[in-house]
């Protein structure tokens, strides 16, 4: 499919107006005067105008039965594939010039990657919805007919497939009159801070004569202009933001839209939540408000600038935020554990240093600048010392709950972080050189989350040793459990009808089963030395051997050449046949120690025996075994397999 | 496994990295030198100084240093300063590299880089493997990785 049409003229004044505005005032200011700077324009404008025509014209993507492809690029041309299983997020943006234009630019997000995997610009807004839609319901599984039907089929299809869209939360007027209201943009005071630090000694030169109380009186109202000025710009760019914001849920993912000048909208798949982040401050505290945002491991590093997540909840009343986050992930009632009293005392020291420090570059300013101010003016912050220290004590904690971890921090801006186990990536237990006098550690619990990036990942700090170590370890076998348990879900799923001690025993069969056969030739133990020096009585004794080595036993029917009446796909109903379910309970193996002989090849072939690559796999082997001896054949077979599965999970992985 | 420690020879990798950021911090002593501003021992004071302490940082971070392949998990404590114990499931390893520096070929060692998803400790390093090491370690862990199912890695 193609891009909007509209898209052409759009993309070239937006890539060269500024270039080309710059060039006609640069050729005008010359001899040449008008004409040539006209000209000079034109060319640039009909040169970006031909490039973009031939970006429009190569420009295409396609919805496959598994893929997103973008074919992409006028001098270097780019093929690219995107499973839709990988994609975390989709958004839709509109500004005001391109909701004019009737046009919408897509990004699609995957994990990794230093930028955006998938970029549209820009199709027709219907288009972008579409696309989103079906991007959604071909991850979700739909069938490989509905996929490739026809357009118009899969639009009358669409209604019926939608699921209904159930609304979670919508901004009120008076809400995001409150978001407005406490957004403070400190960016301004940054730059003004950054500008006025090299003018200072300038200035000073021009105002000597003024008394000092007159300059420190300019000074408040400057500082206090600044912040009105930034408090009204926070308050605006809030605003403009979460216009209409609205978060709703549809099926298994949730979608959002929002913006007034911009429009954003966009879908993010529950299964990719990363974490949940619940922020206060001491004003929304007091009103009772909080706001929630949701990670998810789609936006690169540097992307979140413009925000973070697209999807958060600008603010609410704190208990329909947690019902909210309850809605996404249910993480049940927490009781914070927090750290040893004692510890307020670290935070005293910490901040009447940073008091001190503060006081030391008054008293320089003071001293190298203008004389007479008052430089010991930041000592009286020594009295907020005691209640922020008590303060971040208090706010500080951790909850484990069933699925999920829960910490807080922040003395002032306060945040909670909900991380499911199952989205652990890995735990760090850090202890400073001062946490260490204090005997207190740090757990980090890492996720492939964005916001983590700024430095808001989910932390338990300051708790002592033997609790942070506690803690270390008893996340560490959550996460396993909770792998454990996605995993069975997972296979029960997909080839399974039965129930699921069913699924657990074969599963856990068919890693013993993939040991098995690497080991064969290791003789190991007299069964297998037995089976692999010896393949046709193993062949030929049937049922005992099979039942006790099922695995093997499938392996050496191939070798003779008569797999196929044996073969798991023609005949799936005997049922200790060995691909799909060797017999567990009768073998007296030991599998201990599964770890060292483990052969990925073949656990690749058990760990998805309907796939049609086992088919492969196994006519493969045979026409290469043809002409050598079983022996060699078993010896050689693990490496080549192995390479093979790597490709495949390479493929999987991205 | 039990734990592992670094080839001994990483000390010198690291001591070599301290004479140069000991060189580099003496500069503007050697600068204020020689226009007249320090007396001639302040530069040698002052690099010398920098130097003893990454000396010592070397020793101990190497004695500190240590990573173990357990069950399911990549296992590293680390750190002098700040002491740092970090667990790698073995279900999120994205990708894992075997590379040698030019120091580190200088002195016949390898370092062996594993990846996860995830934003902090998104990238693992251990320095200090014999060549050969680092290759078995790597293949080591790419096996384990590809057992523990990758589907999960995010």
């Amino acid at each position: 499919m193609k891009l909007a049409p509209q898209s052409v003229p759009y993309r070239t004044l937006q890539k060269v107006s500024g270039f080309v505005v710059v060039a006609f005032f640069v050729v005008n200011s010359n001899d040449w005067g008008l004409p040539a700077a006209a000209a000079a324009g034109g060319a640039i404008l009909l040169v970006a105008l031909a490039y973009e025509v031939a970006y429009y014209r190569r420009f295409a993507y396609d919805l496959t039965a598994d893929t997103l492809d973008i074919s992409s690029g006028v001098i270097s041309r780019r093929e690219r594939e995107i499973p839709y299983r990988r994609i975390q997020n989709v958004d839709v943006s509109q500004s005001v010039i391109q909701r004019a234009l009737g046009i919408a630019a897509v990004d699609l997000e995957t994990a990794g990657g230093s930028s955006t995997e998938g970029s549209i610009r820009f199709v027709k807004p219907e288009e972008a919805t579409r696309l989103r839609r079906e991007v959604q319901r071909r991850k979700s599984g739909a069938s490989a007919g509905e996929a490739g039907a026809v357009d118009g089929a899969a639009d009358a299809d669409r209604d019926a497939v939608e699921p209904a869209e159930e609304d979670l939360f919508a901004i009120s007027p008076g809400e995001l009159a409150l978001v407005g209201a406490l957004s403070f943009d400190g960016r301004l005071i940054g730059l003004m801070a950054f500008l006025g630090s090299g003018s200072v000694p300038v200035l000073s030169g021009f105002i000597p004569e003024t008394s000092a109380v007159a300059l420190t009186a300019t000074a408040i109202v400057a500082v206090g202009g600044l912040f009105l000025v930034s408090w009204i710009l926070g308050a605006g760019v809030a605003f403009s933001n979460y216009y209409g914001f609205r978060l709703s849920r549809a099926g298994d993912e949730l979608r959002y839209e929002r913006g007034l000048f911009r429009r954003y909208s966009g879908s993010i798949p529950t299964e990719k939540i990363q974490t949940l982040t619940i922020t206060d401050n001491p004003a929304k505290r007091a009103l009772g408000y909080a706001s929630l945002s949701i990670e998810t491991a789609g936006y690169a590093p540097g992307q979140s600038s413009d925000g973070g997540s697209q999807a958060a909840v600008p603010i609410a009343t704190t208990d329909r935020v947690y019902r909210l986050a309850h809605e996404v992930e249910s993480f049940g009632t927490p009781t914070f554990s927090r750290p040893p009293k004692r510890i307020r005392w670290r935070y005293v020291f910490r901040y009447a240093i940073a008091v001190a420090v503060l006081v030391g570059v008054a008293f320089a300013v003071d001293w190298y600048v203008t004389p007479d101010l008052p430089w010991y003016g930041p000592a009286v912050l020594l009295v907020a010392v005691l209640p922020a220290a008590h303060l971040k004590w208090k706010h500080r904690g951790y909850w484990l709950g069933d699925d999920h971890l829960l910490t807080r921090n922040g003395f002032w801006s306060r945040t909670v972080t909900v991380v499911p186990y199952y989205r652990i990536q890995t735990v760090i237990d850090s202890r400073t050189i001062f946490q260490r006098r204090w005997n207190v550690a740090t757990i980090v619990a890492d996720t492939a989350g964005s916001s983590s990036i700024a430095g808001t990942s989910a932390a338990a700090v300051d708790f002592e040793v033997d609790e942070a170590i506690e803690l270390r370890e008893a996340l560490q076998e959550r996460l396993q459990s909770a792998l454990a348990s996605h995993r069975d879900r997972r296979d029960r799923f997909e080839w399974f009808e039965g129930d699921l001690d069913d699924a657990v025993e074969s599963d856990r069969g068919d890693d013993v089963a993939a040991v098995d056969t690497a080991g064969a030739d290791d003789a190991t133990d007299t069964e297998s030395a037995e089976g692999t020096t010896e393949p046709g009585i193993a062949d030929t004794a049937g049922t005992p051997d099979a039942d006790r080595d099922p695995e093997r036993s499938g392996i050496d029917a191939d070798d003779a050449d008569d797999a196929d009446n044996r073969d798991d796909e023609t005949s799936p109903e005997i049922p200790d046949n060995g691909v799909i379910r060797p017999d567990f309970a009768t073998s007296e193996r030991d599998y201990s120690e599964p770890a060292e002989r483990i052969d990925t090849g073949e656990y690749a072939v058990d760990r998805f025996p309907s796939d049609a690559d086992v088919a492969r796999r196994g006519d493969e082997r045979d026409e290469e075994s043809d002409d050598e001896t079983p022996d060699d054949e078993l010896s050689d077979d693990p490496a080549e397999t192995e390479e093979e599965s790597d490709d495949d999970t390479a493929g999987d992985e991205k | 496994m039990t734990t592992q420690s670094l080839h001994p020879r990483i000390q010198v990798v690291w001591v070599l990295r301290a004479v140069i950021v000991a060189a580099v911090l003496s500069l503007p002593f050697v600068g204020a030198f020689y226009l007249d501003r320090l007396p001639r021992w302040a530069p040698v004071v002052a690099g010398g100084v920098v130097l003893a302490l990454g000396v010592v940082h070397a020793v101990l971070k190497y004695r500190r240093w240590s990573y173990e392949i357990r069950e399911d998990a990549l296992y590293l404590d680390r750190g002098v300063v700040t002491q740092v114990r970090t667990t790698v499931p073995l279900v999120r390893i994205q990708h894992v590299d075997s590379r040698r520096g030019p120091v580190e070929r200088s002195v016949g060692l390898a370092s062996c880089v594993v990846y996860t998803a995830g934003s902090r400790g998104a990238d693992v390093r251990i320095p200090g493997l014999t060549p050969d090491g680092a290759s078995d370690l790597r293949e080591e862990l790419k096996r384990l990785a590809i057992r523990a199912d990758g589907e999960d890695a995010v």
